[in-house]
């Protein structure tokens, strides 16, 4: 980098630091960090050894400047939010229409590991519930289990600008209790929906949830799809552009598990939810958030993640659908105009 | 609405830590609330200027920074010290001297989020009018920070050529992180110049307002490092010549 180059990013990072905007993050994080609704997941003994006090905000710009407060280095598994980029990663593979012929794109309003195809064309609802997200996964171009996984790995290396490991006692531990996910693999090979290498598939399913990531991997994610697939720092493209939409808009309708419709009512920002804790949101455009926080609801999504999408998405009228005057003008928090107080 | 003041030079030696103490009380003197953060870790002086001794600080803003206490408890309430009357208060937040502390910060570094939120903090709880940021000389990131946050930036500089050189680049450094004003002061002026003309060819050169020209005096070397030579001399040119820059912050 030229001497100018550094200036320029020691520049970016103080004023990041100085933002208004990270103020309000950090005001957002004070007001929230004391909400103890909500349960760390337990249906597998290896998720429940988080610690629910974690709380990490992270929100990255479309053109990289980044946000932070709280615990956004500490790592927790990606679970179900891996499902969204997967299945932006089979399309690449195999183009809309194939992908199509075998997930449907239909919210459900059914729980995430409920065992229900399509009945007229036996597709699994969509590609954020287990079956669906099976189904995907099984789409992964690879000649093998190995290279299959190496190829979903470069995938979020991509998209987040740095490399991922597998937590494997999670990944073993799903394996060796996911008996739902694999009746569902079995149900959708009686009806020829995936193919017979139904060990394998699981393996690589079960893995891509067990990946390794921070609050700030999953703000990065959303960045890069603000962005229109670019990864905004490192400029490496993750994603096709033209499948950003497809993946973008299926988060919007099905990312929340059952849900999706109240959260595309009230927040209205596209985002996938994961039982890690965390939660990946994007702002087509403008920018993306990576909340982390292992305390759940019912439905399985962070009870903290939910409140601080709600809180950004009203004070900055960030909702997709939103007309109104925003009380609070995103560029001008994020720029700190030099009129700007807010001391 | 509180404004945050940084003093800041490029080189060591140009008087910054007496010209915030000095600058800082003048504000305080007129009635208002006023915070002195030393931010200057690897070498902190200002408290000597506030009468406070290093063993009556318990808490410093290396403990603030090292997350052992909250930035209130490392602020020390110096009004009397100085001999502030009733109208105005001055508080100081001072690094610590302990060797043992600075080879710490310096080794082990800190995270300047926790400094922005300090000096908000700081201003919210004790409900400051004013907050001056007392520098390390040269650019680090302490320096980055407080020019970013500031309402007013004062950049002091002696005529010479080492300090016309490095505060170009300070000025540089601070349109780069679009800082809101920029004031210059030139201190340690010798009797053989014209601070008239001084005060126009550094205008010229920087093309920003140059808010006081400082004399090198005998009578502030005299007063050394105890106590706030503003309140001693409330009527010496130099005195005047603060309550003039005073003004200008106040006014900005």
């Amino acid at each position: 980098m030229s001497g100018l180059g550094d200036l320029q990013s020691l520049t970016s990072s103080i004023t990041a630091v100085t933002s208004p905007f990270r103020t309000y993050l950090n005001d957002l994080y004070d007001k929230y960090r004391s909400l103890n609704d909500g349960a760390v997941a337990d249906y597998i003994p290896e998720l429940t050894l988080v610690k629910p006090e974690w709380f990490g905000i992270c929100v990255i710009t479309a053109d990289g400047q980044t946000f932070e407060v709280g615990e956004c280095d500490q790592l927790f598994t990606i679970q179900s939010i891996s499902k969204a980029f997967v299945f932006g990663l089979a399309l690449e593979d195999h183009g809309r229409e194939y992908v199509h012929s075998k997930v449907n794109v239909e919210p459900t309003g059914e729980a995430f590991n409920s065992i229900v195809l399509d009945e007229a064309t036996n597709r699994p609802y969509n590609p954020m519930v287990n079956a669906g997200a099976i189904a995907t996964a099984d789409l992964i171009r690879g000649a093998n289990a190995t290279e299959r996984l190496k190829r979903v790995l470069a995938m979020f290396k991509r998209y987040t600008g740095r490399d991922h490991d597998i937590n494997v006692p999670v990944f073993l531990s799903e394996k060796a209790t996911g008996f739902r996910n694999r009746a569902m693999a079995y149900l959708m090979l009686n009806f020829g929906m995936v193919s017979d290498k139904i060990d394998e598939t699981l393996d690589l399913y079960f893995q891509q949830c067990s990946i390794l990531v921070t609050a700030r991997d999953l703000a990065m994610l959303a960045a890069t799809l603000a962005n229109g697939g670019v990864n905004p720092v490192t400029q490496e493209r993750a994603l096709d552009e033209h499948y950003v939409q497809d993946v973008i808009s299926v988060m919007l309708t099905c990312g929340m598990y059952d849900a999706s419709g109240e959260w595309c009512y009230r927040v209205g920002i596209p985002a996938k939810s994961g039982v890690g804790g965390g939660i990946t949101a994007v702002v087509p455009g403008k920018l993306g958030i990576g909340t982390f926080s292992p305390l759940l609801d019912a439905k399985g999504n962070s009870v903290r993640g939910i409140k601080v999408c709600q809180d950004l998405s009203q004070d900055f009228g960030l909702h997709l659908f939103n007309a109104a005057e925003p009380e609070r003008k995103l560029e001008e928090w994020i720029a700190g105009v030099s009129d700007f107080n807010d001391w | 609405m509180p404004k945050v003041v940084s003093i800041h030079s490029y080189r060591g030696g140009t008087g910054k830590s007496n010209f915030t103490a000095n600058l800082a009380t003048t504000v305080a003197t007129l009635g208002n609330r006023v915070g002195v953060v030393d931010t200057d870790v690897p070498s902190p002086g200002i408290h000597n200027l506030f009468c406070l001794a290093p063993e009556q600080m318990d808490k410093t803003l290396n403990n603030y920074l090292w997350g052992d206490s909250p930035i209130e408890a490392a602020a020390y309430d110096v009004s009397a010290n100085i001999g502030l009357g009733e109208e105005g208060h001055l508080f100081l937040v001072p690094s610590s001297v302990k060797a043992d502390d600075i080879a710490r910060i310096l080794k082990d570094g800190y995270d300047v989020k926790l400094m922005n939120d300090g000096f908000r903090t700081l201003v919210k709880s004790l409900q400051l009018d004013y907050l001056f940021i007392d520098t390390h000389p040269g650019l680090s990131k302490e320096t980055f920070l407080s020019i970013a946050i500031s309402h007013v930036l004062v950049l002091i500089l002696r005529p010479d050529k080492q300090d016309y050189q490095g505060t170009a680049v300070t000025v540089d450094v601070a349109r780069q992180l679009k800082v809101r004003k920029m004031l210059l002061a030139i201190n340690k002026v010798h009797s053989k110049l014209n601070p008239e003309a001084l005060k126009q060819k550094v205008e010229s050169t920087y093309q920003e307002t140059v808010a006081g020209v400082f004399p090198l005096s005998e009578d502030v070397v005299q007063l050394a490092s105890e106590g706030v030579f503003c309140v001693t001399y409330p009527e010496h040119p130099v005195s005047q010549e603060f309550r003039r820059v005073a003004q200008k912050i106040i006014e900005e």
